[in-house]
């Protein structure tokens, strides 16, 4: 049996098992940004506070959670924490999981972003009696965003790849599910082959969100000349 | 025809900037030392001198950019305190080196922002009087441009009419045409006069001696931190009083 069996390899391409688990990957992805970039942006807002202990805390959990496998934070959140009571099924443990893990990230960026701003945008803000809500909303946070868009899309680019991890923890995702069906026939290269071809389907789809997000974003900026 | 007059007597009321022994420290670097300044209604002030003198940080501690550590500052009349700067700063516009426009907004809507949030104007009236305002400094063409897209001249003079749009009855100048080509330094100095003339009472940071002397009402000399000279421009530069404002002096006119 020393082939490529290409018509089961096309067979998982359209398994209907397979694309639910291409839904649960979505959704984990969209709810890891989502959650990312909520949690994110609160913990970025604690770093820039005028407040050291505020900063300690956020710099702290930037540091625990970036600074440890999503797989050990996984696991431990699964199996290590029903230990002292905290009891989370495997859904919830990947979106806590996730969440978590990518706000550490989100967080950086956010940081980054808002203090690539120029100074000079917030001092004009002021000097034309702008409120501190309409300096942020009109001036800064589009200018941040902007800078944000491209390290943010490779961050989201690398949580949709990561929500593999949770097949550990039994979330049916692409990767537990190709387990399954691998369990079924024995047919590794055809089942992983065909869920690698999803992931690419995903991150190139990501990748055409990205693209115009970006453009218009940086719709101010003049492409050449004057 | 200069409306120069010895105003350091007046109360503060009749004033447009009064500063009584102010100071400011970033960390161990004193910027200004025991700053006296007063500025009458509708005049033009021409602060000048080396890098580092504090004359930026004199302006910006006018609509409290920069917080000034002591002593006191008066704006139309208005004690520059935490409670009163939102007051301070409406009668206060500010252009700045580096036009500080807002990039991601077009001409119109840089200068539309503040009108309608702050002053909660309504949008179509506040249309038309900026679109007053940037044919005022020959700019309504480039209306629904973005800034980068402008040359800076250009960009300096929206600058210019953003400030105005607020209706501040002073306006502060930090170096406006030292980040300028050449050949834009004129229409931008060119709009600043015609301010002047129209009563404005301006607070110029600039090395563009040939304004100074032809538009200010007062030339003032700073040097580390302190105010050296303040004089009638044809006083201060036929017989500067120091022997430091000679020096720079010679250094800058060719």
């Amino acid at each position: 049996m020393q082939y490529f069996n290409a018509p089961a390899f096309v067979g998982y391409l359209g398994n209907w098992f397979l694309i639910k688990g291409v839904g649960v990957t979505i959704a984990l992805t969209m709810a890891g940004v989502v959650g990312g970039l909520v949690v994110g942006m609160f913990v970025a807002l604690l770093r820039m506070a005028d407040n050291r202990p505020l900063q300690w805390i956020a710099g702290g959990y930037i540091w625990l959670f970036r600074g440890t496998p999503l797989l050990i934070q996984l696991i431990v959140i699964y199996t290590g924490l029903p230990q002292v009571g905290i009891k989370l099924g495997a859904i919830e443990t990947a979106l806590v999981g996730l969440i978590l893990h990518e706000a550490a990230y989100m967080a950086e960026i956010i940081r980054s972003g808002f203090m690539s701003v120029p100074a000079g945008q917030r001092e004009a803000g002021m000097a034309l009696s702008l409120s501190g809500r309409t300096a942020f909303w009109r001036v800064v946070l589009p200018q941040a965003f902007r800078l944000m868009i491209p390290p943010l899309g490779n961050s989201i680019n690398g949580l949709l790849k990561a929500t593999s991890l949770a097949s550990v923890i039994s979330v049916e995702e692409i990767m537990r599910r190709s387990e399954m069906l691998m369990q079924e026939q024995f047919q590794t290269l055809e089942v992983y082959a065909a869920a690698a071809v999803y992931y690419l389907i995903l991150t190139t789809l990501w990748d055409l969100v990205q693209r115009p997000l970006e453009k218009h974003f940086g719709r101010f900026i003049p492409t050449k000349g004057r | 025809m200069s409306r120069y007059i010895d105003t350091s007597s007046v109360p503060p009321d009749l004033c447009a900037v009064q500063m009584k022994a102010v100071y400011k420290k970033y960390g161990d670097f004193t910027a200004l030392r025991e700053v006296d300044l007063t500025v009458g209604k509708g005049e033009t002030v021409v602060i000048c001198g080396p890098s580092g003198s504090g004359k930026s940080t004199l302006i910006r501690c006018i609509n409290h950019i920069e917080k000034h550590d002591d002593g006191l500052i008066y704006v139309n009349g208005v004690e520059l305190t935490k409670g009163n700067v939102e007051r301070v700063r409406r009668d206060t516009g500010m252009v700045f080196q580096s036009f500080n426009l807002f990039p991601h907004m077009t001409i119109l809507q840089n200068c539309m922002l503040a009108p309608t949030t702050t002053l909660k104007m309504p949008r179509k009236e506040a249309e038309t009087m900026v679109m007053a305002m940037l044919e005022k400094v020959h700019v309504e063409d480039q209306a629904h441009k973005f800034p980068g897209q402008l040359s800076g001249g250009q960009q300096q003079r929206v600058a210019i009419a953003r400030a105005l749009s607020m209706n501040p009855k002073i306006m502060l100048f930090d170096e406006p045409t030292s980040a300028l080509d050449p050949e834009m330094v004129k229409e931008v100095l060119e709009t600043m006069k015609r301010l002047a003339q129209e009563g404005m009472t301006m607070l110029c940071v600039t090395h563009e001696m040939g304004f100074a002397r032809e538009v200010s009402d007062r030339v003032i000399f700073m040097n580390e931190g302190r105010i050296v000279e303040a004089d009638k421009p044809e006083a201060f530069f036929q017989h500067p009083k120091s022997e430091r404002a000679r020096l720079f002096l010679s250094q800058i006119i060719h």
